[in-house]
């Protein structure tokens, strides 16, 4: 062992985390009622209208679940009440994080991409090294890599809000406070579609975003995301083990 | 006097603050009591966190909704055929089927309870008052939606008829036919758009789809567009109807409002 003195940097700050930790529940339940709300109507359409019987675009019934089978699993009741209560929380959450961190500048510095970092060669390097699910190591693991960022940008400035407007353009008093908005998806039904294909793609964010941390190293990750405190590994790591 | 005029301007009425100041008949006791922060709760607010959300989500599509903005209507191009008939088809109730038989010539409706005069109209009372068409689209908390033509009366012609609303009205409960019943506040009953319809998509409603006389409450799910109406109570206080929660669909643990 060439040096029992551990490498520790401060990671994220005290916001940052807990806003992370109110969006994983309010997240998690915002998932689990909409599959309970979904379930009580296992189709999506395209365009203004859709009922049973009307031409749908997926049918859960043509993957082996009974239109009747599924609704006895999804409670909407409950789905619809948490879904609006944890829409709140994850709005208001939401807000916090943006307008706390926003007036930081260390935010800037560590969630945009720097020029370097968008060179060909980096974005090479970080595609392979990611294909190869292997850690960032040493100093580069003390900051978000491109990909990460490009991702964290996506999900936080494309994807929640577009769950957010897609989820008032099939509220009914928008009918009223704003019909552009029902429109601009192409209707009602276009817009739950929509709701639904962008959760899966939030869905999707998260299972990346948890094999990366086990890759990277669960423990110190996790650490880092309660306390704050994260452990750079040296270069050479490997080779002095 | 003033009833007839408002009976004749009320296709028309665009119910801005002021006018509704300037206005009387049936919204004089409305008008009077009121803050307009009345409209951003239930008339039972739920235990806990969801009760709260419950009121942010209502307080903030009031506001939003302040100018009492119609609901989108449609071209008639783009009427649903095969409009769903969801819930109850055709109540199961002995004095329905009679008047059903009847072909509804001896249904009548009492508006009764916080009303200056109460009446009792028929159906062709209804249809002799001011009518509205509209094409809307019929959004189902379940996720489907559909549009179809409605015509009828506007709930707040029916409402002067009965000789408008005494200064403690609060709320407008309805029942139907089936044992289904309904709450709504006052702001839900001057919208324009809140009508009894009589008539879809040209003609009489079809029994699947609440015949003879149907509420329309654009703005909410449409658990709250209730059909086969039997009855319209005003009151001050929604205690005494089902569970007291103000709507059959609350009773069984809907958010009473259904905007969201």
């Amino acid at each position: 062992m060439p040096s029992t003195a551990r490498n520790w940097i401060f990671r994220h700050t005290i916001n940052a985390r807990i806003c992370h930790w109110i969006m994983v529940v309010s997240f998690f339940y915002l998932l689990y009622s909409g599959i309970m709300i979904f379930l009580h109507f296992p189709e999506l359409y395209w365009g203004k209208v859709g009922f049973q019987g009307y031409p749908a675009i997926f049918r859960l019934e043509d993957w082996g679940i009974s239109w009747e089978r599924a609704e006895e699993l999804g409670d909407r009741r409950w789905g619809r009440s948490y879904h609006y209560l944890f829409a709140w929380v994850f709005v208001i959450n939401g807000m916090i994080y943006l307008i706390w961190n926003g007036w930081q500048k260390k935010f800037y510095q560590k969630m945009l991409p720097t020029r370097e970092q968008l060179s060909i060669r980096n974005l090479k390097s970080e595609f392979a090294r990611h294909i190869k699910l292997k850690a960032a190591k040493g100093e580069s693991a003390a900051s978000y890599n491109i990909l990460q960022k490009i991702s964290y940008l996506f999900v936080l400035f494309a994807l929640f809000p577009f769950m957010i407007i897609s989820g008032f353009a099939q509220m009914p008093a928008f009918t009223a406070i704003s019909p552009d908005l029902i429109d601009l998806f192409g209707g009602r039904q276009t817009a739950r579609t929509l709701h639904v294909i962008c959760s899966l793609l939030l869905v999707v964010f998260v299972f990346v975003h948890l094999v990366e941390m086990i890759i990277a190293g669960a423990v110190n990750q996790l650490r880092s995301m309660l306390i704050g405190k994260y452990e750079i590994h040296s270069e050479n790591a490997e080779e002095s083990l | 006097m003033s009833t007839k005029k408002t009976l004749q301007n009320i296709n028309e009425i665009k119910l801005t603050r002021r006018q509704l100041m300037s206005g009387s008949g049936a919204l004089g006791g409305l008008l009077l009591t009121g803050c307009d922060t009345q409209f951003y709760k239930p008339p039972v607010i739920r235990e806990g966190f969801m009760g709260v959300a419950d009121v942010m989500t209502m307080a903030s599509q009031r506001m939003l909704l302040s100018n009492q903005q119609l609901v989108q209507e449609h071209d008639a191009s783009e009427i649903t055929k095969n409009f769903p008939v969801w819930n109850q088809s055709n109540p199961d109730d002995e004095e329905y089927q009679r008047l059903r038989a009847g072909n509804y010539a001896d249904w009548r409706l009492p508006i009764t309870g916080l009303v200056n005069n109460p009446v009792s109209l028929s159906l062709e009372d209804l249809k002799r008052m001011p009518r509205r068409t509209q094409t809307t689209m019929h959004i189902c908390e379940q996720g489907w939606s559909a549009i179809a033509q409605w015509t009828g009366a506007p709930l707040m012609s029916v409402l002067e008829a009965a000789g408008g609303i005494t200064t403690e009205a609060k709320y407008i409960m309805i029942d139907a036919y089936g044992g289904w019943y309904e709450g709504y506040d006052m702001f839900d009953a001057v919208h324009p758009q809140t009508i009894l319809a009589y008539g879809m998509n040209g003609k009489d409603v079809p029994l699947g789809n609440g015949a003879p006389v149907r509420l329309r409450v654009e703005r909410h799910c449409g658990y709250k567009q209730l059909k086969f109406i039997k009855s319209i109570q005003v009151v001050s206080s929604v205690e005494g109807f089902g569970r007291g929660t103000g709507g059959l669909n609350s009773d069984f643990g809907f958010h009473w409002y259904a905007g969201a």
